[in-house]
């Protein structure tokens, strides 16, 4: 191992992972805004949106982020949409991820008992209110584990970015190693730079979900 | 109605091309979930016994791989295994190997889990019933883990297909990289190919993925 | 607790995989990591790593088969040796990884020859100049890279002599790398950056089938040569490639090579500067 070729190129990589995260925390967050829509619009049976939503999720959960990537990035210019690559990236992150986090809260949603509204209604509750102090609280912690699971999940399909020349981790290693011919080292700072990002994310989850645990009520 | 490229697709054999490279991506699909699905299957259950150091082991396997993208894995299989091992393979080799895997891994928990879930006492009932082991995995146990696992492994074949994306970026020529030779021998001729053929590209894997994920959603909601 | 150690071991264990990769390789990569050519002989089939996005030096045409100025040469090669050629597509950052993994006996796909590139593969004779070129819009024509607008981007591929001249020469233009040619020219038409910078022969070709386009500057860093690789050390293989190209000169093959491929692209002007035959370069 060519310590000081690691040295040299360690802050490549820092700045890679940090276009990572950032592309991928902004994706995910609007990932997390689709979802939670999708899934009142699902929850409440609105009509036609819900056949929308319906039509939305089956097409994103269907189809993989590289070939949505390379329509939005490579196709769509020819028809006047031109958007850069970090758009792209972002867009493609929260197309898929919309689809994903939509079916964590729907489940989670569809899990609060009934009599929990219903006791909250008779209680006098708005429905507003009902949503909001009853039945969204407890639907996020019960889907908080798929939640956590969607967001390792969309951290590590951000890998495919390098397809549309965003300078990710993956990228500065395919570089490095067409540049430099330092297969090893690239790929050694690869794995390690990937565990920093993603194993902090896999640690906290598997902590709160422990801790969730004991949220349920009756179980 | 502006040229969207797509009869590009008509010309030659252009359009065979394309689904040739979606055949080699399933292939390599089916072929390594055909070794997962056996090999979960005993990792799964493995993981539920007694064993301390077995469960361990195969935790580590696990989260290994479950933690790392797949692209990355596809990159140290490929590039790394020659250089350590000294093992010369093909991309779609590679690409095997790194489903497979994964594969495993998925299958596994998905087992393992399948198997927690079912309840002590239905164990217990069918002993009290008179029932030998291999009656009682039979006749009570296996049915129920199969309901419960077979919509997941449907699914895991839909989340396989389409991860076959990936291994363009390891040579292996498959429906993506048709797509981009296509576009390319035709810059001249269809300068807007890249639309109609990158759409056509994403209709095909939606095609495909389609009917497996809602086999899977179907047989989910029947057994539930 | 169990998992959270659970998962701390994975990354040792990650890691150690990698690490483990490290120790081993200078051993790996210098024993036996290519075939002999008795051994490609043996098996009946040769693998070249071409371009299948590279038009019109490496790419595939609308009936699946290779074409290209590269082919044409590879084809000769397995007529010559008696094998089948198989073509296995490469991108530009793979070509040494591909020779020093044993992935391809040759690679053919428009590698130019450099003094860093020499000390990890053999290359043999030439048989194509090149240097560097731009290209760039009729209406934004870029005829100079200094004083370069730090809004503006150049697309480069990466692994190339282009990327590496760039980052040598002139480290403050941001670049924009596309891993694939079929990637780099469809971000280039579609507005991404200002220009692109490749072997000038390439964008020379670009400009030549597109409209809109002009190579504002056509000669750039120095003039190189292309030649065929092969693993380093794998000297029987390279001894037959070397007689191979000085015996085709006598039928001036690569002459017939550009008349073949090239000309649909460049006419006859360029023949005489872009085409070596025998290997010797004036």
């Amino acid at each position: 191992m060519n310590w000081e070729f690691i040295e040299k190129y360690l802050p490549m990589y820092r700045e890679a992972a940090v276009l990572t995260v950032v592309i991928g925390s902004i994706g995910i967050a609007f990932a997390i805004l689709i979802g939670l829509i999708c899934a009142m619009v699902l929850y409440h049976k609105v009509p036609v949106a819900k056949h929308i939503v319906n039509g939305y999720v089956e097409l994103s959960r269907n189809t993989p982020l590289l070939a949505q990537l390379f329509f939005l990035y490579y196709g769509f210019p020819k028809i006047g949409i031109n958007l850069n690559a970090e758009l792209c990236g972002v867009a493609g992150l929260a197309f898929l991820g919309g689809s994903y986090m939509s079916e964590a809260f729907r489940s989670g949603l569809e899990a609060v008992d009934k009599i929990q509204e219903e006791s909250a209604l008779s209680l006098g509750m708005t429905k507003y209110q009902v949503m909001k102090y009853v039945v969204l609280p407890e639907a996020i912690s019960i889907s908080i584990p798929a939640f956590i699971a969607n967001i390792i999940f969309l951290l590590k399909e951000t890998s495919v970015f390098s397809a549309i020349s965003l300078m990710d981790l993956m990228f500065t290693a395919k570089d490095l190693i067409g540049l430099y011919y330092k297969t090893t080292e690239s790929l050694f700072l690869l794995v390690i730079f990937y565990l920093l990002i993603i194993l902090p994310v896999s640690v906290i989850g598997s902590l709160v979900e422990r801790r969730l645990r004991y949220a349920g009520f009756g179980n | 109605m502006p040229d969207l490229g797509i009869d590009v697709l008509l010309k030659g054999s252009n359009m065979l091309r394309l689904l040739q490279g979606l055949w080699v991506a399933m292939k390599i699909s089916l072929v390594s979930i055909g070794i997962s699905i056996p090999l979960g299957l005993i990792v799964g259950t493995l993981m539920t016994t007694r064993f301390k150091s077995l469960k361990v082991i195969f935790r580590i396997y696990l989260e290994t791989i479950r933690i790392l993208p797949q692209l990355v894995l596809l990159f140290l299989v490929y590039f790394g295994s020659t250089r350590a091992l000294g093992w010369n393979l093909s991309g779609e080799m590679a690409s095997i190997i790194v489903f497979t895997l994964w594969g495993t891994a998925e299958m596994g928990d998905l087992v393992r889990s399948a198997l927690v879930s079912i309840p002590k006492h239905q164990y217990e009932s069918s002993e009290a019933l008179g029932f030998t082991k291999g009656q009682m995995y039979y006749y009570i146990i296996i049915p129920q883990t199969i309901r419960r696992l077979l919509p997941l492994s449907i699914n895991l074949i839909t989340r396989m297909i389409k991860t076959t994306s990936l291994i363009l970026m390891i040579g292996v020529v498959e429906m993506l990289k048709v797509a981009q030779q296509i576009i390319e021998a035709n810059r001249m001729t269809s300068p807007n190919a890249a639309f109609g053929v990158f759409l056509v590209v994403f209709i095909l894997y939606f095609i495909v993925c389609w009917p497996f994920s809602t086999l899977a959603t179907h047989l989910e909601k029947k057994w539930r | 607790m169990k998992k959270l150690l659970a998962i701390l071991l994975t990354g040792i264990l990650a890691v150690g995989i990698t690490a483990c990769g490290n120790s081993a390789e200078t051993a790996s990569a210098k024993s036996e990591g290519y075939r002999t050519l008795d051994e490609i002989k043996e098996s009946g089939t040769i693998n070249i790593g071409v371009f299948s996005d590279k038009n019109p030096f490496g790419y595939v045409d609308e009936n699946g088969t290779y074409q290209g100025y590269d082919v044409y040469f590879a084809e000769r090669i397995g007529e010559d040796l008696g094998v089948e050629v198989n073509f296995v597509s490469t991108e530009a950052a793979n070509r040494i990884e591909y020779l020093q993994t044993g992935k391809v006996d040759i690679i053919l796909a428009n590698f130019t020859v450099t003094d860093e590139r020499k000390e990890e593969v053999d290359f043999a004779l030439p048989y194509m100049n090149v240097a560097l070129g731009v290209v760039s819009r009729e209406d934004n024509e870029i005829t100079s890279l200094d004083n370069w607008n730090k809004d503006d981007s150049i697309i480069v591929i990466s692994g190339t002599t282009a990327e590496t001249y760039l980052i040598e020469n002139y480290p403050d233009i941001p670049l924009q790398k596309f891993d694939s040619y079929a990637t780099a020219k469809e971000a280039f038409e579609n507005g991404t950056s200002v220009a692109w910078e490749n072997d000038n022969t390439e964008v020379i070709a670009f400009s030549l089938q597109n409209e809109g386009y002009t190579v504002g500057i056509p000669s750039l860093g120095s003039n190189d040569t292309i030649a065929p690789a092969v693993t380093k050390g794998n000297a029987t293989l390279l001894d037959w490639i070397n007689n191979e190209i000085e015996g085709l000169a006598a039928e001036k093959f690569f002459h017939a090579d550009y008349e073949a491929t090239l000309t649909d692209t460049y006419g006859s002007d360029y023949e005489e500067s872009l085409v070596v035959e025998g290997g010797k370069t004036n």
